[in-house]
């Protein structure tokens, strides 16, 4: 669908929503680059009520014809609808949920844009000179305050299974042991030793069930560049489990420019994981995190194989599928394959 | 014009320093760099991908040899990388069944040769690994 007709169906859409609106047109719509797993446009709606006339920043996430993640939209939505408002994070609003075809020829959500901030390159961690001590602060604080969320009661809840504390680990290396199985295109020796590694070394309970973003590192909140996270967004892969995943995750060597002295190239670890703890009330349990951390790696082999799947198929051309599948997966292929080799008296 | 290594190097530069900053703000401008970035990649790779692989293959098929098995993999018709690759994958799926089989026993020689795997493994993924190329003269 070209812009413009995305537009005019979008407007229409739009003003029978928004209460009271009336005179609604689309006085911008910008496709923005990265976010695969969804179509996202940046859209100034202007409309009036009956205050007057308004325009409203928007941003549109419809599905695309495959993306780096099979998720339902409903489940990111529920989850951002979750933690919105809470614990001071920097949450967009959710605002419309379509599950539907009709209105724009594919499912899609609408939330509102939180305006100020970019995008930080995980490669170029650099580039938050000289705000690195304030958004590492912000980065583990807010980890934590997701991680002290309820998935009980919450929006998420409504719309996936809670495991059990003992299961949450067992549920999430099946499902992504799975994605590589089902998805990849060649043999994976390296993310199959790994899952048996895991199999048989299991992490220790979940210490509380929480909301699980799923996908929380930099490359995916905004910065606005004089020292304050402004927005966490990409919560596509959110779920209720261990909070140790998130902290895993986005800890990711990949994540970190390379940095292995401040957790996720941002923050010294004692700091790190001290601003976690106690914005999380979780403590701090080694054995647990080195689980988790590897996991870490064999999830993104998941993404990153079924991302490559869609590339080779046509069903996405996107370059950044074929990125995925190609540089990141052999990073965390040599990552996993670095640390686990000496366990097994190779190398070390 | 034979040098295909060459050739995608530079393309690639030529979408990254000059294509996409002319792109920029548009959606395809994110494309062409990303497009750039990775023909780059793809033109060092094209120059050593034969080699990895029959890395790869010599590789296991000493494992094999170690571990006494029966190989049923053929060898590869020719030195065409699809036809390597083929052959390559073929192995590859045998010896996560081998290195299944030798996490199962305890003895010294099955955890030796456990080791041994790790060890092609750690090689192979560290071969596989494209370096990230660096544009100092683009503007971003």
């Amino acid at each position: 669908m070209l812009e413009a007709e995305l537009a005019e169906k979008f407007t229409a859409y739009a003003e029978a929503r928004l209460p009271g609106a009336r005179n609604a047109r689309v006085d911008s719509i910008n496709r923005i680059h990265g976010g695969a797993s969804r179509q996202t446009y940046s859209i100034d709606l202007a409309y009036e009520d009956a205050t007057g006339p308004k325009v409203k920043g928007l941003i549109l996430r419809r599905d695309p014809p495959d993306s780096l993640i099979d998720t339902e939209r409903r489940v990111e939505f529920a989850a951002i609808k979750s933690a919105y408002g809470q614990r001071d994070l920097p949450v967009p609003e959710a605002l419309f949920l379509e599950t539907g075809n009709d209105a724009l020829g594919a499912p899609f959500f609408v939330m509102g844009r939180i305006e100020g901030g970019d995008p930080l390159n995980p490669f170029r961690l650099e580039e938050v000179e000289p705000h690195r001590a304030a958004i590492g602060e912000q980065f583990f604080r807010h980890l934590g305050s997701i991680a002290a969320l309820p998935g009980e009661g919450s929006a998420l809840a409504d719309e996936i299974d809670s495991p059990a504390l003992d299961k949450c680990w067992r549920r999430e290396l099946d499902y992504w042991a799975n994605e590589i199985r089902s998805n990849a295109m060649d043999p994976q020796p390296v993310a199959e030793a790994a899952i048996r590694h895991l199999e048989r070394n299991p992490p220790p309970p979940a210490q509380r069930l929480s909301i699980v973003h799923g996908d929380y590192r930099t490359g995916n909140y905004l910065q606005d560049g004089a020292g304050t996270m402004t927005a966490i967004l990409d919560w596509e892969m959110a779920h209720i489990g261990d909070p140790y995943e998130d902290l895993a995750w986005a800890t990711d060597l990949l994540w970190c420019g390379n940095d292995q002295e401040r957790a996720a190239g941002l923050t010294p670890w004692p700091e790190a994981i001290a601003t976690w703890q106690t914005a999380s009330g979780c403590s701090f349990d080694p054995a647990a995190f080195e689980w988790w951390s590897l996991f870490s790696h064999v999830k993104a082999l998941g993404i990153w194989v079924t991302s490559e799947k869609a590339f080779a198929a046509g069903d996405n051309d996107d370059p950044i599928l074929a990125w995925s599948g190609w540089f990141t997966h052999a990073a965390h292929e040599l990552m996993l394959a670095m640390r686990l080799g000496p366990k097994y008296g190779a190398g070390g | 014009m034979s040098d295909i290594g060459m050739i995608l190097d530079r393309i690639g530069r030529k979408l990254v320093t000059e294509v996409a900053p002319k792109l920029e703000g548009d959606y395809s401008g994110g494309h062409a760099a990303m497009s750039g970035l990775m023909a780059v990649m793809a033109g060092e790779a094209w120059d050593g991908a034969a080699d990895r692989l029959a890395n790869e293959i010599a590789g296991m098929r000493g494992l094999f040899a170690l571990a006494g098995a029966d190989v049923v993999v053929p060898e590869s018709p020719s030195l065409k990388v699809s036809d390597l690759t083929a052959e390559r994958n073929a192995l590859a799926g045998q010896l996560t069944t081998l290195q299944r089989s030798l996490e199962a026993r305890e003895d010294e020689a099955a955890k030796d040769l456990n080791g041994k795997i790790w060890m092609h493994l750690m090689a192979t993924a560290m071969a596989r690994m494209p370096s990230p190329p660096d544009f100092p003269e683009a503007e971003d």
